[in-house]
Formats: structure tokens, sequence, C-alpha cells
């Protein structure tokens, strides 16, 4: 009897991308057909490479080019961002509208499509890389600026709060993300986003917008971490530097920012363990029969809640190891484990940013094609806006090794460069701590190690088969 | 509430649009000289719910199912629609889930208040959707090849007429491999039911045709790299017989390709290892002189039947499977006509029963259940089609290509006949 269908041939060519998800059938079977091990060696080599040269540059050197260059005048905006934002509350509300009443096709609703493709996917690296905007388009800044002006905030936020709710929000954010069984249904994520703005709204009526989006509001938080990294900033004067001469102003973090930029990383990492082959096999599901999400909410909810711990442990565990070690064999004095942890969790942020990327990309090659298809009529009317009715969806730059090969280059090139630029923050920040060159290199050397081993994950994570 | 009508798709977004805006014309009889939809008791579009598999792993194949549809609505809503009434797609993702398809079936019944749900392609969602679809009296038309509906697993209101199992495709196999490609066959297959089903089926289906099996070669599914299990394969095997599934397949027959070099044994296997794969792509030369089973043939050939040469200009594929607007763009074109054929289909039945709204369901199902043969026409371009009332499942012819310079070339075609098998239930002894 043949109860299974050789609907499974297909499934099990298929990737499962994390959110709106796209699978394709030939992109990850062509990967495996490409020298992998060579780019994993090769990428390998060159975060060891640049460990070692940049070890050598002396701490004036780095701090030099950490420093930032002025490169022009303040640039005062004015209201404009407020005012952005309060177009972008318009727009989020037409949004809601659209999820609601539009196709419930998620390829065909713009409300997922802008939320995770737009907005997820793409803000994300634009942030990270070209400006803070968010600090433009999100849906609350003009609004309350227009409601409350300068008053005085109705309560006080508990101080000793801090960040903690943002960072639990987050992730329940991203167990949402990882573990709902339908997060792009069009009536759910309406739902879903319409309660999380009321929620934000009601909290910045009450406690003042600006704290709590400085400690409540997760992706302000995220954002707001992310966007230090950008090579350009515009405060008192233009200045650009190298990616992440901004954040170290930052450092060292509270508690919660420093692991909430630990979450940051391991919700792209997580996100990607989850589908291989390796993982599916811990959690006892066959990877050439995947069930389908349903049948992984609780491992994918409690592998991403373990996963935090786990990495927030070993990264711990590095940095005290590093100060022991500069102690043991080297001349630092007493450095309060806290505070390296703070200075040092910034650092982290390249790499949360180069594994989005890297992660997403293949998926927002897609699905931002679907973004602009629907854009040509948002409510399945038969409308022809903005002259896109003839544009066409395409995957055919996955179904051969032409277009497959130079994609899966591009990811590696982000997952070793993320690492590449965290290896020099943490070495510039390494001379906050320590003073000789012999304990610049002890109290990173673990972090080091852990860099190249998260590389070899990264790079590993890209090439595995995956059945989910 | 939207009607989540499907009017967009990626691959031929603008055409139907614009049929479904002519059906919309020839609903209010705007359009001068047309079939139109006036002679109809009402004028209500006769609404089809879509099981799509848009996200998921089922998503590269929920997007060429969901074009196929789209181009089926548009020529159907062309003709004047089923019953003088337009017909309407709604939409719904199942994410590729059972928990989900099962949700989404009672979105169809209850929020949508669909006339029948259609169009789901995995078996693990069919087999999740069918009992609920049962429960709600939904006649449920899938598309899924799987021989659960043919085995007697589900229920009198699931149906599949519109693409044949795959226990008929692989028993159908059986008589070209043995009188072809040769007589000693040696399986290769992954380690779990699936594989195991085609080791136990294609067993019995070789030996009745003169042929054994001299090897089965079980690999663990976890398995990513093949070369150590060749050298279990005899050396007087004349065709390696394998249904490797997953990321690895092509790694797979590429290993194969150089364990043996030139003086390989002929290898045969299913197209679904390649779907949506370009198959003139750098770095699968190895696939040369290999041959696959297709359900219809992606590659358009030379005596093309002008149904099929039809079928790919309104779905808009090209004569090698692609589409139109990039060449690069495969179609999974063995399978896909599925969709095409179903919606005829569930056209004729709703013709044949006179269907006006969900009271008439039973009737439908019956009307449906009462049909046997369908030549091959516009309607089936994939090949006639013999429907078994009582399995609800369809048979039909099968093909055997050969990757010959570069091009799937069908050598063999299978009868109708040489897919059927016996009985295994009758659905039609079910009450409603």
């Amino acid at each position: 009897m043949l109860h299974k269908s050789k609907r499974l041939l297909w499934g099990m060519l298929g990737v499962i991308l994390p959110l709106p998800a796209f699978a394709h059938p030939a992109e990850q079977a062509l990967v495996l057909l490409l020298p992998t091990e060579l780019y994993t060696l090769g990428g390998t080599l060159a975060v060891l490479a640049s460990i070692i040269l940049i070890s050598l540059v002396p701490s004036s050197g780095l701090a030099w080019l950490y420093r930032g260059f002025r490169i022009g005048k303040a640039c005062d905006l004015g209201r404009a961002p407020f005012v952005t934002s309060g177009l972008a509350t318009g727009l989020f509300f037409t949004l809601l509208y659209v999820g609601i009443n539009g196709p419930n096709d998620p390829q065909s609703n713009l409300l997922p499509q802008v939320i995770w493709t737009g907005w997820w996917v793409g803000l994300f690296v634009l942030q990270g890389v070209a400006g803070d905007l968010w600090r433009w388009v999100n849906p609350w800044s003009g609004l309350c600026a227009l409601l409350f002006g300068r008053d005085a905030p109705v309560l006080t936020y508990p101080a000793r709060l801090g960040a903690w709710p943002a960072l639990c929000i987050f992730i329940l954010f991203q167990v949402f993300l990882l573990a709902d069984i339908a997060p792009s249904d069009p009536d759910r994520l309406a739902t879903i986003a319409f309660l999380y703005w009321l929620f934000t709204f009601v909290g910045m009526a009450l406690f003042g917008p600006a704290i709590w989006a400085r400690n409540v509001e997760c992706f302000s938080v995220l954002f707001g971490l992310i966007s230090s990294l950008r090579v350009v900033h515009c405060a008192k004067e233009m200045r650009v530097g190298l990616p992440g001469w901004a954040s170290f102003s930052l450092a060292p973090l509270d508690m919660a920012r420093a692991l909430f930029c630990l979450a940051i990383l391991v919700s792209g990492s997580f996100d990607g363990l989850r589908e291989t082959f390796w993982w599916l096999g811990q959690i006892g599901i066959n990877p050439l029969a995947f069930p389908g999400r349903s049948a992984v909410v609780w491992t994918s909810g409690i592998g991403l809640i373990l996963a935090n711990i786990a990495i927030i442990c070993l990264y711990a565990a590095c940095v005290q190891g590093g100060i022991y070690l500069a102690r043991r064999f080297g001349t630092l004095a007493q450095v309060p484990f806290s505070i390296a942890f703070r200075t040092y969790a910034i650092t982290i942020l390249p790499i949360a940013l180069g594994y989005h990327f890297a992660h997403y990309f293949v998926s927002f090659l897609v699905q931002i094609q679907y973004l602009v298809a629907t854009m040509a009529d948002p409510l399945a009317r038969g409308w022809n806006l903005f002259g896109l009715g003839g544009f066409r969806v395409t995957t055919g730059f996955l179904n051969s090794t032409e277009g497959v090969k130079p994609i899966l280059l591009m990811n590696v090139g982000a997952v070793v460069i993320s690492h590449i630029i965290s290896i020099a923050m943490t070495h510039h920040l390494s001379g906050r701590i320590a003073n000789t060159r012999r304990d610049l290199i002890l109290i990173q050397l673990l972090l080091s190690v852990l860099m190249i081993a998260y590389t070899i994950f990264g790079l590993w994570l890209l090439s595995t088969p995956r059945g989910a | 509430m939207s009607n989540g009508t499907s009017k967009k798709t990626g691959l031929n977004r603008r055409t139907a649009l614009k049929g479904m805006g002519a059906g919309a014309l020839l609903a209010t009889g705007a359009l001068p000289g047309s079939l139109g939809f006036a002679q109809a008791q009402s004028s209500a579009p006769i609404k089809i719910g879509f099981q799509k598999h848009a996200t998921g792993i089922g998503a590269a194949y929920g997007r060429w199912y969901d074009a196929t549809t789209q181009a089926a609505v548009k020529r159907i809503n062309d003709m004047g629609g089923i019953n003088g009434r337009p017909v309407e797609i709604v939409i719904e993702d199942d994410g590729t889930d059972p928990k989900r398809g099962a949700e989404v079936i009672e979105k169809f019944a209850n929020q949508h208040e669909v006339d029948v749900a259609f169009g789901t392609l995995f078996s693990h969602v069919v087999i999740g959707s069918a009992p609920r679809a049962g429960e709600l009296k939904l006649p449920y038309f899938v598309v899924s090849e799987g021989h659960h509906v043919a085995s007697g697993m589900l229920n009198r209101y699931t149906l599949q007429p519109g693409i044949t199992d795959v226990k008929s495709q692989v028993q159908s196999m059986a008589p070209f491999v043995a009188n072809n490609l040769g007589k000693k066959v040696t399986m290769i297959f992954p380690d779990f039911a699936f594989g195991h089903d085609h080791r136990d089926f294609f067993s019995a289906a070789i030996e009745a045709q003169g042929g054994e099996v001299v090897a089965k070669i079980a690999v663990p599914p976890a398995e990513t790299s093949f070369t150590r299990y060749f050298p279990q394969i005899p050396r007087d095997t004349d065709v390696v017989y394998h249904v490797m599934v997953g990321p690895a397949v092509l790694t797979f027959v590429k290993e194969l390709g150089e364990f043996f070099g030139p003086s390989r044994p002929e290898i045969f296997g299913f197209i679904d290892s390649l779907e949506a794969v370009d198959i003139n792509s750098p770095g699968l030369e190895f696939l040369e002189g290999t041959y696959f089973w297709e359900g219809h043939p992606r590659h358009a050939q030379k005596d093309n039947s002008e149904y099929d040469t039809a079928y790919r200009a309104a779905v808009g594929v090209d004569d090698r499977g692609a589409s139109v607007s990039d060449p690069k763009d495969v179609s999974t074109y063995a399978h896909m006509f599925g969709c095409w054929e179903t919606l005829n289909v569930i056209k004729a039945g709703m013709e044949t029963a006179d269907y006006q709204g969900p009271a008439d369901r039973a009737k439908l199902i019956e009307a449906v259940e009462a049909m046997t043969d369908m030549p091959h026409s516009l309607d089936h371009p994939q090949g006639a089609k013999l429907f078994n009332g009582k399995t609800h499942q369809v048979f039909g012819s099968q093909h055997i290509s050969k990757v010959t310079d570069g091009t799937l070339t069908v050598e063999h075609t299978a009868s109708i006949e040489d897919g059927m098998y016996e009985d295994e239930v009758d659905y039609t002894a079910q009450s409603f």
C-alpha cells in the first residue's frame, strides 16, 4: 500500500525559510553540488587571518580609524521625522485594512509582505547599513508628538525595570515568528499587529513616548542598537567611520540591552539551525518528511529559549575566561565581569546583522517581487496601479548553478565580513580594559576562538541540507 | 471580509486579471456578443476554495498550482462559467501544514461559504484536511497524487479526478523497465515508509513482468553522500531504480554517475527530483541518457498535441516548460496539469448535477462518481483519463522520458490499463 504520496519527493527538496516562508526545491539541491567545504575553509581562514592581523594593529591606530571623521555639518531635519512617522501611522492602518479586507493569500496581501519582507527583512538590514529609518517610519512617534507634545507623562516608568520588558517582548516576538503555525495569515497578522500597536500607543501615552521606546518597545530598542553600526552618523555634525564606530559610545550597555544583542544573534542563528537535518534529527523528525510547523511548535519555542540561554552562557564563559587568562598569564588588574560582558556585547551586533542578511536573502529576493506585484492591485479588484500590473514574479535565478552560486557567495561574504567587523570591534574595546599587548590578546583569546567557531557554524548553516 | 479571490498570480497575473475582469463584465452583460452568465438562475459566482501551499515546504509548487488554477478559471469564465455563473477562486494558505489545512477547510466552509474545496498537493495536508471536509460535508477535490484516496483511508467527500496516484504510476513503469531497460533491477530508496512503499510495490510489479530486484539498498533519510552505498549494487544490474528524495538528490545522481563512469547500467528515476530545475544547468551533465517518469512531459515533443500546446499558452509556459517571461523559471510541469483538469471535472460535474448551491453538493459528488471516460481534449491536456467512481481516483497514461541532448524526450507512454489495479474501497457505499 502506498499511503505516502510521491509529494514527499517534492517537499524533501524544499527549504523552508522562517516566516512567510518561500520554499524552493532547486536552490538547495544545487548548493549541495557546489564546493561548499572550500567556501567554509576559505571563510574561516579569512576570519583567522583577520584576528592575527588586527591583533598586530596598534590600539592607537585602530582608535584613530574608529574615531569617526567629520564630513559635513549637522543636518537639522526639524520635525520632518515626526511628519513621516505620522504618515507611517496612516500607512500602517491602511495596511491593517488591506490585511483584513484584501486577499487571504499571503503572497497577494500587502500586510504580510510589507511586515515580513519590507520591514523585518528589508528595513532591518537598511537600518544597519544605511540609516536610522525606523525613526522616520515608526507608527507612533509622530502621532504621539501631535497628541501629547511635550506634556509630562501621566505615570512614571519604574526605572528598575530598565529595558527588560523590551527583551522579553522581543523573545515573545521571536517565538511567534518561529513557532506560530501561520504567522503570515493576513487576518491573524493584522490582529496581532494592531494589538501590539495599541499596547505601545497606550504605554507611550501613559509613560511618555521616549521612555517607552527606550525600554519597552522592542523594535525601537532593536533598531536603535542595529543602526549604531552604520558608517555615517549625523548628530552634532556628520561623521563617517568604520562600521560600528558609533556603537562604542553605547558600551558598556545595560544588562538588558547586552542580552538583547545576543538575542538578536540567536534569533537568526536558531531560525537557521532548526531547519537543518541535524536539528530535525535531534527532535526525532525525519528530515525527508517534514510534517509542518504545527508539529514543531513546542520544539521551536523551547529550542529558541534554550538557544538563548546556551549562547548567553557560552559568551559569558568566554568573557570570564578571557579575564582569567589575562590575570593569570598577564598583568590585568581586577575587572568586573559585568562591565566586561556589557562592554563586549555590542560587538555581537555586526554578526547578528550579517546572519539576518544571509538567512533571509534568498527569501527576500523572491518575496520582494510578490510585494511589487501586489502593489499593483492590493485589494484584488483588478487594478493596475503604478503600471505594475504586468509584473511577473520569477524564481528562475534559483533554478541553475549560475544563479545559485553568486547568491551563496554573497551570503558567505556577509557572514565572514560581519565576523571580521566584530573582531575589530572586540579588539578596540579590549583597549578599554587591558593596557599591554599581552593582556589585549589574552583577554580576547576565547572570544576569538568563539568567533572562529561561530564562523564555521554560520557557513555550515548556509550549506548544510535543510528539511524543514 | 474579503472574498480573497485569487486574482493574482506571479506568473500570469495580468492575463488572469483580464480573465476575471472579463468574467465580471460578462456577468453584467456588458460585453456584446458574449456567452454571458445571464441565463443562470443566480449570477452569484461559484466559489471554489483553493487550499494553496503559499508558504512552507510546498511554496514553490503552490506558486505553479496557483498559476495553472488561474489559467483554468480564466478559460472556464471565458466560456461562460459554470451553469451560467462565473467562477471565483478563494485562496487560503495552508502553510503546507495538516493542522493549518484543517483550519483552512473550516474557513472555506464557514467563513467564505465556498461551494467546493480544491487544489491540495502534499499528502500529509490532504490526510489532515479530508476528515474535516467530510464532517463539514464539503466536497474536497485534491491534486496530490497520493494513494490515500483510492486506498480507502479518506471519505466520500474527498476525490482525486485530475491526477493519477503514485501506486498507479509506479506500477505502470514496470513493463517498460523490464522490456526495454533490463530485467535485473537494483532499487535504491530512502529508508522510511515512502521508500518502503516503492520497494514493495515496484518489486511485485517488476516480478510480474518477468524481471527481478537483485538488490534493495535502503539509505538512511539524513544521508547526504551516497558513494559508500554504491558498491552494494550487484555487477549484473541492468537498471538502477532510484527514488531518492530530499535536498541531496542531485548529489545522489551525480555521485552515481561518477561511480559508474561511461559503462553504467541504465538509470531510472522520477522527474520530481528535477521539478523546477533547469536540467541544462552546468553541473547536471550526468543526467544525460538517464530515464525519468513524467506525468506530463515538460518539454514539448515533436508530435505535441494541440491540447498541450494550447494549455502551455494559457498557463504561460514555453516549449521547455518554463515561464514565458523567464526561460530560467522552470515550472513543476509534470504535475500542475492536475489543477487544470480537476477544475474542468468540477465544471462538468456541476453542469451534470445542475448544481445551484451547497444543497446540491451530494448531487455534485454523485455526478463525478458517475464519470468514466475523459477523452484527451483541452479539458484534459495531459491525456485521456478513466475515472473510477468507487475509489474516487482517476487513471491515466504515464510517460517515460530520456534525457537526450539536454531535452526530456518521451520514449514510452504507458497505457491507462498499465496503471490500473483492483479496487480497495467503494466510497459510493458510504452515506452522505
